[in-house]
């Protein structure tokens, strides 16, 4: 980076969500058009063998063969139908967006410079889509599309992924599993393998809803059914739902009081987000704070905080920002920089370093050349006031 | 990207329409209509009272392998998707590292929904600052935004040549640019005049270059005499193509022109005790310019160490940063290795070299002298300069 070439392989690390959740997003149509295949095709093919089968056993009626024939007809043009709505809608939209994507990526790999304008615009980019990624995580959907309708950003964004979360998060918050549940089972076979057992603790919630209502008996009902499969991995669990029908919601009893705590459904909320995000490879935190944590412990410097030493052009000593610096740890420097206070110039052996002689401010040499070029050899320090000969200055070794 | 881009144009060739797409079995498409086409003849023969027993054994085996056909194809499809994971996994192998939860106080989010409104301003997306600021309820006062506003203006109208407004700004905030002895009024001026040099009479051309000079120059020429000299004596060499290859011909570039907007904007942002580039953007490139993957570098390597960071209150590492990226001054001393501060100060002595006050009181002599480690000079410890950078 200081060599003014491109750091591709840090660029990339923040990309693998924008590459893979349209790669996981096409995986889901191929999913959804082998459901349909397997569905639409079985049954035809279950007919075919009925009917070859009825017609050798002789007690077959022409007339429903033909209506049969006629049945396999209109479920493989259903499927036809299905299948070309599928892509046209899903397929090819997806691929599209994947295809574009790869070429942003593409495109950065290919600079060499960080001072190509072509990175400029580059960079502009990335920033937009970190903060349509805030902006959404943060609900503020609005802000979201603006940006990607502004900007001309929607393909390289995942607004509708965020609105999808958000559906389900606020259907969590009116209480309703409902939603979620669709969810997992869509991805019941990702969550399988990633040993998430979000979906237990959606039918746990349920049941203890029954409990809390006082449905005793559909409560049993439904713990026969959802929470038994369970049984291998979460049998404490289990019993311990079961012993909660033993206690009304007003129980003083910690265990129990705690499965009818209401805030339950904030963590069913959070663990939700942590599935879809993982299943998405989406990071926990915005992608904004990550850039934000390692920019601003790049920069920050005691000196930011110091009111004499502040300068206006660092990003650290911004107010706003030097506030959310204060959670990161200070940068580490091991080889001296000295930096011109009037040119904002690092000084070296062609620019030395020259200090005031009695107060020994040290500026550039070139800040102070020009400076007493235009005062008849006189420099003057912009600090303290103090004035002297440019020939008074002292040069510094800085090693 | 080329190789996840290359299975993904494989993918796309096998997903799409059946006459474009290629594979080694038939689409999908095709073979659901032979499929169709199969189950009609059979309609129509049972219809007509032809149809045998075989005739529907026989559509029972076809059903079977279109189906096989189908599934064949489904399993190309999921191969060519397979590989473009594969691809993927292969270029990116590092995950984004997971941290706790960051900026969560309200008065850390607070702040943040602020640096972000600003952002929007600052840069010009004035609807979208609109839209934030009413789903987040961050207060940015009016004149604020009213400066922002102009900003905004001003630079559009430089991008589109009219130096007009950044003119007239110049002329407002002069005392302001001259103390901090800033050439953008000089050099709007400059600007202007070239343009009337390069367009041809009556709205330019050389008369008209001549009328703007005598009426906008002198109060510069103190400060600016050659240049100024070099902008009358380039009229010499006109006409333009002349000009071109002239000693001037940097005069007659348009990229003279280009400079403007980010000093104008420079120049605007220091009139309000803004910073020069826009902070966001800064802190986002560092950070996403290979900052964060030396962080998790050094974190992975000092796991594996077994060590944590002594304190967490520095980097372990020194993270690279490009020139225009270095803020301030720091002072790391050649004898000690350690940061100069307030009761550590750097010290300069005779000689010119500098250390910190406490690395120059252990190598002092006695008799109050010190010997330079860096060179043969030998100097009074007492006469040596504490320096401020």
């Amino acid at each position: 980076m200081s060599t003014g070439k491109l750091n591709t392989e840090g660029i990339m690390l923040f990309e693998q969500p924008f590459a893979r959740v349209p790669y996981e997003n096409y995986r889901k149509v191929f999913r959804t058009s082998q459901k349909s295949i397997e569905k639409e095709l079985g049954s035809v093919q279950t007919a075919a063998n009925d009917i070859a089968k009825r017609t050798k056993s002789a007690d077959s009626d022409p007339e429903d063969a033909v209506k049969a024939v006629e049945g396999m007809i209109t479920r493989v043009e259903n499927l036809k139908r299905k299948l070309a709505d599928l892509q046209s809608s899903a397929g090819t939209p997806t691929i599209d967006v994947m295809r574009e994507r790869f070429k942003h990526l593409k495109n950065v790999e290919d600079m060499q410079t960080p001072n190509d304008p072509e990175f400029t615009r580059w960079a502009d980019t990335r920033l937009d889509r970190w903060l349509v990624d805030w902006s959404l995580r943060n609900g503020k959907e609005k802000t979201a599309k603006m940006i990607a309708d502004d900007r001309g950003v929607e393909r390289l964004v995942d607004i509708d992924l965020f609105s999808d979360i958000r559906r389900i998060e606020d259907a969590l918050k009116q209480r309703s599993c409902t939603e979620a549940l669709a969810w997992c089972s869509e991805n019941k076979s990702a969550l399988r393998k990633a040993k998430n057992t979000l979906e237990f603790d959606l039918r746990l919630q349920e049941y203890i809803e029954l409990a809390r209502a006082g449905k005793n008996l559909e409560a049993i009902a439904y713990s026969k059914k959802h929470l038994l499969p369970w049984q291998e991995t979460h049998l404490p669990q289990i019993r311990q739902a079961a012993a909660l029908l033993c206690y009304p919601p007003t129980t003083t009893c910690t265990p129990y009081k705690r499965l009818y705590d209401t805030s339950r459904w904030d963590a069913l909320i959070q663990s939700f987000r942590l599935a879809i995000y993982n299943l998405s490879t989406l990071p926990s935190e915005p992608l904004l704070h990550l850039a934000m944590y390692a920019g601003l412990a790049s920069l920050k410097l005691p000196a930011c905080y110091d009111q004499q030493t502040k300068n206006v052009d660092c990003p650290v000593c911004d107010p706003s920002l030097g506030k959310l610096a204060e959670e990161v740890p200070f940068s580490h420097h091991v080889n001296s920089t000295i930096v011109c206070r009037i040119t904002g110039r690092i000084m070296d052996e062609d620019n030395m370093p020259m200090a005031f002689p009695t107060n020994g401010q040290v500026y550039s040499r070139e800040a102070l050349e020009d400076m007493a070029a235009r005062n008849n050899g006189a420099v003057n320090d912009p600090q303290t006031g103090e004035t002297c000969e440019f020939s008074a200055l002292r040069r510094l070794f800085i090693s | 990207m080329d190789a996840p881009l290359k299975e993904l144009a494989k993918l796309q060739k096998l997903a799409g329409d059946s006459s474009s797409s290629k594979g080694k079995s038939p689409s999908i498409n095709d073979s659901l209509d032979s499929l169709l086409q199969s189950l009609q003849e059979v309609k129509d023969r049972l219809q007509v009272g032809t149809a045998t027993d075989e005739t529907l054994t026989i559509l029972s085996k076809t059903v079977e392998s279109r189906k096989k056909e189908v599934d064949e194809r489904q399993k190309e499809v999921y191969n060519a998707l397979a590989k473009i994971g594969k691809a993927l996994d292969k270029k990116f192998q590092t995950p984004l590292p997971t941290y706790a939860p960051l900026f969560q106080s309200e008065s850390a989010h607070a702040t943040l929904e602020r640096t972000i409104a600003l952002h929007f301003l600052r840069t010009g997306q004035s609807k979208t600052a609109e839209t934030f600021i009413e789903e987040s309820n961050v207060d940015i006062d009016a004149d604020t935004r009213l400066k922002f506003k102009e900003l905004h203006e001003i630079v559009t109208a430089l991008k589109e040549q009219d130096i007009g407004p950044a003119l007239e700004w110049a002329e407002r905030n002069r005392t302001f640019l001259q103390k901090r002895s800033s050439p953008l009024e000089f050099l709007l001026h400059r600007s202007r005049y070239t343009r009337y040099l390069l367009s041809p009479p009556p709205d330019g051309g050389d008369c008209a270059a001549i009328t703007y000079a005598k009426s906008y120059f002198p109060p510069f020429y103190s400060q600016h005499e050659p240049e100024i000299r070099r902008l009358m004596c380039c009229l010499l060499y006109l006409p333009v193509s002349r000009l071109q290859t002239s000693p001037y011909a940097d005069l007659a570039s348009p990229s003279m022109h280009l400079d403007l907007e980010p000093m104008f904007a420079k120049e605007y942002c220091a009139s309000l005790g803004m910073s020069r580039q826009v902070p966001l953007r800064v802190v986002g490139d560092i950070g996403g310019g290979g900052a964060l993957a030396r962080i998790e570098k050094a974190r992975s390597v000092m796991r594996e160490r077994k060590s944590e960071w002594s304190h967490t209150e520095e980097l372990p590492i020194e993270i690279p940063l490009p020139p225009e990226n270095r803020y301030h001054s720091i002072f790391a001393c050649p004898v000690s290795k350690e940061q100069s501060t307030d009761q550590n100060p750097p010290m300069l002595m005779g000689c010119g070299h500098v250390i910190t006050k406490d690395s120059l009181q252990k190598l002092s002599k006695p008799g109050g002298r010190v010997k330079c480690p860096y060179c043969p000079v030998e100097s009074q410890v007492g006469a040596a300069l504490r320096v401020h950078f």
